[in-house]
This record gives structure tokens, sequence and C-alpha cells, in this order.
């Protein structure tokens, strides 16, 4: 008998939270990180929105959560930016802008249609999605649940819910808006992650999913982040998890189209009944596991996940405390934003879809202290090369410069997807482990043929950002794995 | 001749062969068969038949995809591919085989020649390098489509094997059916394999382009006493029905072409069980294919022995009640060599026993008018002739 009943490849948070669920209903579990650190891509993150509040209490885990609103900073070339803040309500509350009122009263009645669509979503986030095609009563009667879900928006609701759901997102501003910031800025929050452009179908679909995995839009830091990591490891060594860091997975051992072992890198082999990848699925199949017991047309599925990557990440030390041009010393607990407009990003994503040098770097960013974290897009994964990183630092500092009146840099650190790739193992670098697009959401995330949480692979499951619900930091990729695992040993 | 740019821009490519059978085709009869064209008929169709059956036909079969695959994993490769097993494959050995995607369902046959461990070739009906690149995707492998730098005959018939003895290809008539090897013909080196698709004694001869005349001239030098003949596609057709061979996209619609997924057909409906090894550890649609065989499947392929002889094409095949339809023929044809009226096709599973009756009902035409005809079946197994040449080792010289 082996000593594990089941193995956790990567001690990221959904590994963890995988754990967690697993061990409190007895199963042993070894974790095996393959970094020093457990966390993997959360420490690309620079807040933590939306992480489930449902597994907190699940798991009993008091996360300190941050009481105050921050605010959403529109930045404009011509320093008169737009300033927002989600209330309580979560309603949006104009500090400053100079869009005129009709526009801002479209805008706030936008975002909450959006609310509405998202939170019929959001139903979708705690199942483990229908399977197609299986014949099976409980499949057909979970498929006929989420249709009714829809339904039960109402005749004008549904309509338009199905009307945009494959609409870009583009389209659907230009028809409401005209002011140039308030529409880059919510383009700016449907196209972030994925590789889409505001003018890509399907942008304004990733907008209502990532309302509906945050729980709104704007919101602010509902939790410390820095103690996420920390409390899920301290929760699963309470409960008898053995974590393994610096243990690189090489194969997943199979038997007879059965999983029963991990070989690591140093030739330790681990045997265990189950093995639950946390790794991205296309690591998870090619390197892991090995094509050799796979189907051809799974392999066909699984080579054509969309994994590229698009997002940099810039971390800047400063001599002091940033002070951004026009906005006050109380209004810098913020999340600024530069996208100035629709064009502009569309011909940001130009990088992307030509595999070319981006001109017009879009980014987001907060400070802590003097340390500013930004995201700099579209900087695309790129293929049998390297990015030109140095000129890419200067040209980030270049587009931050109008902006802030201290630049004074003590250091300049930048993560590529091609780095973020390499030190976080994420196929393409990618945020999601694969874009949240219509055809790999749900039953069709990762891919048809793999999506549940299962394999083909007797007692190999998948709980990683690519499964159903998909990317962010909100666990609950683990938590539905754990609970398929223990549906399928009943 | 090293022709890759197959494009609708330019006409038809011609094969190494083209100025030879060009001469011999009076019928100016040409088949349009992967970009390349080749004879249908040279003269008529029942004439080379005649000669395949009798002395010896030779067809060009140049267009056929050819592929190469090379390294360490190729036999790991093939072995995933197709549903046979290749474990104990030998080199200078042809495996006829199948491959399914991950449903069980087939994607085309064809034949694989193994030259050793690390090297084989593969020859099938339609193109298959993405399918095999696909296959290939973690194993170290180099699949290469190397169709237009070998050219091909089909050489068959009870004369074959006597003609390529006294043109002395050295102990031809001991090389055994499936097997292949290199061989010198009018000082040319090529390859011989023992396969073909007539069911008949016959060889396959892989030369390269350039080698092809002095090939195609070295079979006909005996004429003024064996009469061979330059046999077009619609001859192979009638020997191939005869042997019981299915050709893909004739007698099943390939999975990666059928638009319709009940239009696609598993080896079991096929009636080729007997090449699925569900043994080994794994290949492509294993899971699918275990599946069905344990429920069995709801129709198959078989022979049919239609009464009268009126050939029975495109028939729509009945219950004898005549109340509902059971299934359909894909191939049929008078058979001159067996005197009756033969036909392949797929029934229910009701009427896949041996012996069962059915009805196929045949509209034939005559003088812009259809004769129905309700022509009374039996089952029969596909494999209509067997011939005992075929397999005979030594051959017949």
């Amino acid at each position: 008998m082996s000593k594990y009943d089941a193995i956790i490849i990567g001690g990221g948070h959904n590994g963890l939270v995988c754990a967690s669920y697993l061990s409190k209903k007895g199963y042993k579990i070894l974790i095996l990180e393959k970094n020093e650190n457990l966390g993997g891509l959360v420490h690309c993150a620079s807040s933590l929105k939306g992480f489930s509040s449902k597994i907190l209490n699940d798991l009993k885990i008091n996360l300190p959560t941050l009481n105050y609103k921050s605010y959403v900073v529109a930045l404009h070339s011509d320093q008169q930016h737009t300033i927002l803040q989600e209330n309580d309500k979560n309603n949006i509350n104009f500090i400053q802008s100079s869009a005129n009122e009709e526009n801002q009263k479209k805008f706030s009645s936008l975002i909450n249609k959006y609310k509405l669509f998202a939170s019929t979503l959001s139903n979708f986030m705690y199942e483990v999605p229908p399977r197609l095609k299986s014949g099976n009563s409980e499949d057909t009667w979970k498929l006929i649940k989420m249709g009714w879900k829809i339904r039960k928006l109402g005749k004008t609701n549904m309509r338009e819910f199905l009307r945009i759901v494959g609409l870009n997102i583009a389209d659907e501003l230009e028809d409401n808006l005209s002011d140039d910031t308030l529409m880059g800025l919510l383009a700016h929050e449907s196209i972030l992650g994925s590789n889409l452009g505001p003018r890509s179908p399907g942008s304004i679909l990733s907008l209502l999913y990532r309302q509906a995995m945050q729980n709104g839009l704007f919101t602010s830091e509902q939790y410390d982040f820095h103690q996420l990591i920390p409390s899920l490891e301290k929760n699963c060594i309470n409960q008898g998890v053995d974590i393994k860091i610096n243990a690189s997975v090489k194969k997943i051992i199979t038997t007879n189209n059965q999983a029963t072992g991990v070989i690591l890198k140093n030739e330790e082999k681990i045997d265990a009944g189950i093995i639950i990848s946390n790794a991205d699925p296309k690591t998870t199949y090619f390197d892991l596991l090995g094509t050799e017991p796979l189907d051809t047309d799974f392999i066909r599925r699984a080579k054509n996940i969309r994994t590229k990557g698009n997002i940099a990440k810039l971390s800047i030390t400063l001599k002091d405390k940033p002070i951004i041009k026009n906005i006050e010393k109380e209004k810098m607990n913020a999340k600024f934003i530069y996208a100035p407009g629709i064009n502009y990003i569309e011909r940001s994503f130009n990088a992307s879809k030509y595999d070319k040098y981006n001109e017009n770097l879009c980014f987001e960013f907060h400070h802590c202290a003097n340390v500013i974290a930004a995201n700099i897009y579209y900087v695309p994964y790129v293929k049998n090369t390297t990015h030109a990183k140095e000129s890419l630092i200067q040209q980030s500092i270049n587009s931050l410069k109008p902006f802030i009146s201290n630049l004074e840099i003590e250091n300049a650190e930048l993560l590529t997807p091609n780095e973020i790739e390499e030190k976080y193992h994420v196929t393409g670098g990618h945020w999601h482990h694969g874009d949240l697009e219509i055809d790999q959401m749900l039953m069709m995330r990762p891919f048809y043929g793999s999506a549940q949480y299962a394999t083909p692979i007797k007692n190999l499951y998948l709980c990683s950002a690519g499964t159903h619900p998909g990317g962010g930091i909100t666990g609950i990729n683990g938590r539905n794995a754990a609970k398929k695992i223990m549906g399928d040993k009943k | 001749m090293n022709q890759t740019n197959i494009s609708y821009k330019q006409p038809l490519l011609e094969t190494p062969f083209h100025a030879k059978t060009q001469e011999r085709c009076y019928a100016h009869d040409w088949h349009r068969w992967a970009g390349y064209k080749v004879a249908k008929q040279y003269t008529s169709a029942e004439l080379e038949y005649t000669a395949i059956r009798n002395t010896a036909g030779v067809i060009d079969i140049t267009p056929m995809h050819k592929y190469s695959v090379q390294g360490k994993d190729a036999k790991k490769f093939i072995n995933k591919l197709i549903t046979r097993n290749v474990d104990n494959i030998q080199p200078k050995q042809v495996v006829y085989a199948l491959w399914c995607n991950e449903d069980g369902f087939v994607v085309d046959d064809g034949t694989i020649f193994c030259f050793d461990e690390n090297n084989f070739r593969i020859c099938s009906g339609e193109r298959n390098l993405n399918w095999f690149e696909d296959t290939a995707i973690g194993f170290d492998v180099i699949i290469e489509d190397i169709s237009h730098s070998i050219a091909a005959l089909a050489f068959q018939g009870p004369l074959s094997c006597k003609i390529l003895h006294m043109l002395n290809a050295k102990n031809i008539e001991n090389l055994k059916p499936f097997c292949f090897d290199q061989f010198t013909i009018n000082n040319q080196e090529i390859t011989i394999s023992r396969t073909g698709f007539s069911g008949d004694l016959g060889y396959e001869l892989w030369c390269e382009p350039l080698q092809a005349h002095n090939v195609w001239d070295a079979l006909f030098s005996f004429n003024k006493d064996y009469k061979i003949l330059a046999a077009g596609l619609d001859a192979l057709e009638m020997v191939r029905v005869e042997a019981g061979f299915i050709v893909v996209n004739a007698d099943l619609i390939a999975a990666e072409h059928a638009l319709r997924p009940n239009r696609m057909r598993t080896p079991y409906e096929l009636g080729l069980a007997w090449m699925v090894n569900l043994d080994k550890e794994f290949f492509s649609g294993k899971e699918a294919l275990i599946k069905q065989k344990n429920k069995g499947v709801e129709k198959k392929l078989i022979g049919l022995d239609v009464q009268g002889d009126k050939p029975a094409v495109g028939s729509v095949l009945y219950n004898e009640s005549k109340n509902k339809d059971i299934g359909i023929v894909t191939a049929a044809m008078w058979s001159p060599s067996l005197k009756s009226n033969i036909a392949m096709g797929y029934v229910d599973k009701e009427f896949m026993k041996l012996g069962s009756k059915v009805l196929a009902e045949i509209y034939h035409p005559e003088e812009l008018e259809y004769r129905k005809i309700w022509a009374q079946c039996k089952v029969v197994k596909k494999q209509f002739i067997t011939l005992e040449r075929r397999n005979a080792v030594p051959a017949l010289i």
C-alpha cells in the first residue's frame, strides 16, 4: 500500500485548496511543489479580488479583510484623469470625470446590466459542469438547469444576454458611450488576461465571466492577499498534508491506463492511488503524462487550447512613494489604468496578432509604499526567440513617465510571458491557463474530453485554472476537483 | 520528376510512367487521383480484367500516398497508430493496417512496410500527413510525405512471378506474401513487394521516377508470347471487389471526411475484427473499440450473392417482405470469373449471418428506361474469390 491516497502536483492556491478539502475528509495527501515557495502564479497577482468566501468558510480560514474601498483611476495623457469608486451597494460613483452626465449614467447602467448577467453565470461556478453526449440523466438534468437559470432572467433580459454573449465589447460600447476614456476602461477590464482585443468576438463574455468570478468589477481588495497562501498552507499542515518543496515531477506513472504514482526529477518514485495535477492542461498532458496513452483527437484538442499569454509583469522600486500628477494623496490607494480608448487598445493588440513590437503599451498598476507593480500588455508570448527585455523595460518606464512626477528608479524588474512560463511552469505564461472564451468554458474547459476535472487516464485528475470555472485566484477549481474526486470514489 | 506543386491553376500531374501509359491508352480515359491523372481504361475494362486474372496486368499506382516514418520511436508510433500489433514485425515485412480515431471509426487503411525498427513506410489511399503528425506528437519520429519521389506499379496476375523471374529477379518465386526485398530488373535496382489489390498472385514494384520507363519496358519485354496488358483503375476495381477488399471513401466514409457522424465505420462493422488487437497496451481508438466489441455491431459490411445478372449498383436492400430497408450496396458487379452477380454492402445486424436472405432493389437502365428488379440475395463472405496461387510459395513460374 502506498503511503498517500493522493499526490497533488503543484502547490498553487488550487492545489492547496484541493488538498484542504480532501484531507478534511481523511485523505492522506502529498503536495509536490517544484519551486521553493508555494503559491505559484499568486505571486504574480497584485491583488486578491474574488477569492471564494465560500471556500474560506468551508475550510474555516480567517483571512483578514481590508475594509476600505479603493479607487479606480483611468489615466489620460492630458492629465484629466477619470476617478471612480464602487460603493457598498456595488454601484459606481464618479469622483472625477471629463465624461458628460449621459455617458456616466450609461456607463453605470451597462455595468449593472453586466452584473445581472454575471450573477447568472456565477450560478455555474460551483458546479462540476455536465458532460455532453454522456446519455447520463444527471448530466442532462444539469444542462436543463443551466438553461433554466438563463431563462429565469426573463424574456427581455435573456434575449439581451444571448445577443451580447458572443459579441465584442467595442461594438457594445460604441453603441452606448461616446467617451473614449470610459470605453477604454471597460474594454481594458474585458480583455485583461485573455488573448483578445476589444474587437475580438466574445470579449463581453470574458468581462461577464470576470465579473462573475470576482463578484463585482471594480471591487476593492476583500482579503489581505499576502495572507492567503500562508493560511492555506497552515490549514493543510494542520490537517496532516505533507508538503514537499523543490520537488519537481518528471513523469506521471501509468499502468493499464491508470495513474499509479509519480517520478521526481531526482528519480525518486512515489506511489499514490490518485494523482491530481495542478499544472496547466498542456503541461500535464504533454510533459508530465506524455502523449503515449492519449488518442490522436484528444492530443489535437489539447494542442489547440489557446494559451498565449500577453501580459508582462513589471515591478519598479522608486526612491520615494510615487506621486501621480493631478491625483490627490488620499486617492493614491487606487488601481491606475492606462488604456485610453478602444482603438488604442486594438492597435496595441496588433502586437499579439502579428507578433510584432508594441508601440502602444497599455498597463495597469498600483503601488505599495515605494514599489509600483504593473501589468503591461500586450507583450505577446514568443516562440523560439526572446524579448528585447532592456528596451521593453525602458519603453514601459517611458509610458509611465508622463503620469508619475517623481519617477526616480532604484530598481526595475520585468517578467515577460516567457519568463512567467519558465518560472511558474505555465504554458504560454497565460494567467488563466488558457483563454476564457466560449469554446474554452464550462463543459468545454479545458477542452472536450478533458472537462469535469477528469482525464482519460483513470485516477488522474486536473485541478488547475485550466479547468472550470477558469483562471483568477478563486480557489474554486481546487474545490470542485476535490468534490469530483470524492464523488468518484464513493 | 519530383513535382510537388499540385495546384488548381495547372493541369493534373503526369506520373513518371505517363509517356508509356499514354501510348497504350487508346480510350484516353483518364482518372483523377490525388492530383495525378492515371488511366481509367486503356481499351476496355473487361479486357484488362481478363489480363489480370489470366496473364498479368500492369497498373500505375504512383499517386498512392506514401509516408516515411523514421526515428527511434518509429515502431512505437506505428503501434499507437494502427489497430494491429507490430511488435513482432521483421524487416522486409509488410502489414495491412487500419487506423481509427478516438471513437474507433476508421480514418484510413494502408500497407506498412518495415525497413527496420526505426524506419517504416506507410502507403495509403487518402492523405494522412496531418493525422500522422498529430499522432506522433511526443514521439521521436520524423514523418515525411514521399509520395512524389517514388514511382509505383502494381503487377498482378498468374504470370507476374514468371515474368519477373524471366527478368532475372533473383529468387522472386520464394518471396512470401506480405514481404518485400530489393531486386535487379533490367539493370535497375528496385523494391518489389508481394502485395496487391487483386486477390491474385501479384507484386508491387517501387522505384525511383527516373527508373520508371526502364521498369515499364522490362515488364512488357516478353509480350510476344505472354500478352500482358496495361490495366486501368476500372479493371482494378473489378478485381478488388471479387477479392473482397474495401476502399475507403467508397465502402466507408473516412472518419476525417464524414460530415455525418453516423456514416463513419469501425473495423468491426467492416468485418475486419481480426485486424483489431485489443491486447495491445494502447492505440488510438482502443477504448471505443472495446466498448463496441462488447456491445456488438448494429450493421456490418458483408458480401452478397445476387440473383440474376444485373449488377445491384447502389441498390437499397430490403427484408424479404419488402417493408423495411435494411442496408445498402456499396459495390456491385457481374463477376466474369465466378460467372455470378456479386455485391458488397451493409446490412442490419439481423441479416449479418451468412446465408441470410435479403432483397436488392435494382434499377437496371435499359435504353432510357429503368427496369425495376427485386433480386434475391444471399449473404456470403466478402472474399468471393480465393485463389491458391495468391499465397503459394514458391510462386507459380
